[in-house]
């Protein structure tokens, strides 16, 4: 057996292993669900149950899916690039904690709060990542190393500030921040716990990024840096200034996803690792699995969003030990990267006389 | 015996009424296989489950704080009816679903908001850190004794000052030298700690994380120390002294016994705020269940006599058994922060012939005399 590269794969080809790997997934969740000793459809029928026989559990996957597809559609404009972003977890982190500052400090009353505290996390996201494009783009310094470094300073940063300057004085010592003032909270759509100007933000972001990338001289410049570096050079594509903004508007989409995460959700700051769960790196996943292309990313960010909503559901509905839950979101990522494979190149059976 | 006559108020009352069966869920904040909190709840849980035939239990582990409301819809969605909810972190998401689901029944560990259907609840070491500390104060020789603390907030705080206040009781030139490791859960760091600790000079240790790692790293030092929250005498058999442990299953049966005979309903419970101390039976002092005292230290503790205010001259064995008997009572014919307390910036804190409100217990940011090392948030 071999693996022959070939060219890009057509569309309908993309659809097609992308839908069998994702039907390999859920059949082999499914089984491993069995060998633990659950039915394979009682389990698919209570998972199925749960995520969407309510408005709840449906705006679940959604409220899952926003900072995702929020991450992600940053991330693949930033991927095309070729900058390697890793450092949305901090991104978003930091993002949270300017929308935070913003609504627990600023004054600001009434309706323009919530939008200075989106602006403030967007900045903030931007310009972290922005620090690690400058240091790419000037110094040469690996932007894989930096930026996932900067995650970790800005984990430390939000510890420090709820068990330090921003500890709030109604959380009885607890390390959190006080709760922020009602005006910062995002209207839920009723019924739900979805904040929803998160899914028209998220929407409006991947469009955007879309036309960006596509449509404009700047996606352009992206695509052309991001394809042939030495081609782009020769070319008069400026670096640095590509880099930044792609640096800012995918760092600053991160920030975004912190800002709807506290402001629909937490309404507070609180331990990092509870503020964000994961959704920096998750969402590298999306964008990988939505080849770079912002409105898929959205199908992506949706898809792995039920994921982990409909594990949320075994977790409760099947008694599903957690650790479980957390092999069969691996599992089905897995099957889905791996589908890559089977798109880039093709498998030849025997072997081939030259 | 107390538990007997409420078994048979419970059977009796279904046989009258005929109640129908209860389904109840926990929303755990850790795995249940760690060794310390979400553990001992679920302990409770299925002691709860074995306790009354007519419950049947339902649990979510590793619950992050923004995920505690969907879990609970999920819960509530399958027909469970009282909700406990065992980190203070779910406070808010409690309180939502409160006013979501008002037929439901919520209890809330730890927490301090209440409505008509929430109730909070929360067992407490407070005297039993004041025990050990009279050990650790009758044991140590260089007369600093080690504690390595989770996070510096009022319930770690709350339990350092009474187990100094024990240990300044038998000793009162010792020091407790503390070190934080902003963690729960975490060896490593706990290690690192202890180890930093017996180079200051400490050879007695008590500490706040859910493994038996301090009490690991002091045996292999020959140190003895207190087992915490889970019975870790095992891991140390001829070190550990004795230590605090929780019975969450005491307030989990009398909370679901009360609401199956129909004495908590969803309207109810504003003023239901569980404080369960020895006298109820929610904690024990000991190394193992049923093991107040290694035996193996029973020389040493009672060799070394002291002068006490109330017994006079007494060994520190029979002071711990005679305070354990007194706390035990209802009545809590001794509390360790009897005034007069004073800080150690030497603030009066508690005056004298007073004790503290439960209140101030939970709220409780200040060191007492004899405590070294850093202490956020400490009152100027």
């Amino acid at each position: 057996m071999k693996l022959v590269p070939r060219p890009a794969p057509k569309a309908f080809e993309v659809v097609w292993v992308s839908t069998l790997a994702v039907l390999l997934a859920f059949l082999s969740s499914l089984l491993l669900l069995w060998l633990y000793g659950t039915p394979p459809l009682e389990a698919a029928r209570a998972i199925a149950g749960g995520v969407f026989s309510d408005p709840r559990g449906l705006a679940e996957v959604l409220r899952r899916a926003v900072p995702l597809i929020l991450v992600g559609a940053g991330l693949a404009l930033a991927f095309r690039a070729q900058f390697w972003n890793i450092g949305a977890e901090g991104q978003l982190l930091l993002g949270a904690v300017a929308a935070g500052g913003v609504a627990l400090f600023s004054g600001i009353e009434g309706p323009g709060l919530l939008f200075v505290m989106a602006l403030a996390a967007f900045l903030a996201g931007g310009l972290w990542a922005l620090f690690s494009a400058f240091l790419k783009a000037r110094l040469g310094v690996n932007d894989v190393i930096t930026t996932l470094m900067l995650n970790y300073v800005a984990i430390y940063l939000v510890d420090w500030l709820i068990h330090g300057p921003w500890k709030g004085k109604s959380a009885f010592g607890f390390a959190y921040t006080d709760r922020f003032p009602e005006a910062a909270s995002l209207p839920l759509l009723p019924g739900t716990a979805l904040a929803w100007p998160g899914v028209v933000l998220a929407l409006l972001l991947a469009v955007l990024f879309a036309w960006l990338l596509f449509a404009t001289k700047l996606g352009f410049e992206v695509r052309v840096l991001g394809e042939n570096p030495e081609a782009a050079r020769y070319a008069g594509v400026r670096a640095l200034f590509t880099l930044s903004w792609v640096a800012l508007l995918s760092g600053g989409a991160a920030g975004l996803a912190g800002f709807v995460e506290v402001a629909g959700t937490h309404h507070k700051l609180l331990a990092p690792l509870q503020i964000s769960l994961g959704y920096g790196y998750t969402g590298i996943i999306v964008a990988w699995l939505g080849r770079n292309h912002p409105l898929v990313a959205v199908l992506t960010g949706l898809l792995v969003g039920f994921v982990f909503a409909a594990g949320d559901v075994a977790k409760v509905a099947l008694a599903t030990p957690f650790q479980l839950v957390q092999v069969v979101n691996g599992l089905i990522l897995f099957f889905l990267i791996a589908a890559e494979v089977f798109l880039r190149y093709r498998v030849v059976w025997g072997v081939r006389r030259g | 015996m107390r538990k007997f006559w409420l078994a048979a108020v419970v059977v009796l009352w279904a046989l009258a009424f005929g109640q129908q069966e209860i389904k109840a869920g926990w929303i755990y904040v850790g795995p249940i296989g760690d060794y310390g909190w979400t553990h001992a709840h679920d302990v409770g849980r299925k002691e709860a489950e074995a306790a009354f035939p007519w419950l049947k239990t339902v649990y979510v582990e590793s619950v992050p704080e923004g995920q505690a409301g969907s879990y609970i819809d999920q819960m509530v969605r399958q027909g469970v009816k009282v909700i406990f909810a065992t980190s203070f972190g779910y406070m808010d998401a409690v309180q939502e679903a409160a006013k979501r689901y008002p037929d439901v029944i919520f209890a809330h560990a730890t927490g301090f908001k209440r409505a008509p259907n929430v109730a909070t609840y929360m067992a407490d070491f407070y005297q039993v850190y004041y025990l050990n500390g009279l050990m650790a104060g009758a044991l140590t020789k260089t007369g600093k004794v080690g504690y390595v603390g989770a996070f510096p907030i009022p319930e770690l705080k709350r339990h350092i000052n009474a187990f100094t206040l024990g240990v300044r009781a038998v000793n009162p030139k010792a020091q407790v030298l503390v070190r934080w490791i902003y963690e729960w859960y975490n060896p490593a760091a706990a290690k690192e700690a202890t180890e930093a600790l017996i180079a200051e000079g400490a050879d007695v240790f008590a500490f706040t994380e859910d493994s038996p790692t301090v009490v690991q790293v002091a045996a292999e030092k020959g140190f003895p120390s207190f087992s915490h929250y889970s019975p870790m005498l095992k891991f140390a058999p001829d070190y550990v002294v004795s230590g605090q442990l929780v019975h969450w299953g005491t307030i989990y049966k009398d909370f679901l016994a009360k609401v199956y005979a129909g004495l908590y309903t969803p309207k109810n419970l504003e003023d239901v705020d569980y404080w369960w101390l020895l006298p109820q039976g929610a904690v024990e002092l000991g190394a193992d269940f049923g093991v107040p005292i290694n035996p193996k230290f029973a020389g040493r503790l009672k060799a070394k006599q002291v002068d006490h205010p109330i017994f006079g001259k007494i060994s520190v064995y029979d002071l711990v058994m005679k305070l354990h008997g007194l706390m035990k009572d209802v009545e809590l014919a001794f509390d360790p922060f009897q005034g007069p307390i004073k800080d150690r910036k030497g603030v009066l804190r508690v005056p004298e012939g007073l004790r503290l409100t439960k209140h101030q217990l939970e709220t409780m940011e200040w060191a007492v005399e004899g405590v070294v090392g850093p202490w956020p948030n400490e009152p100027k």
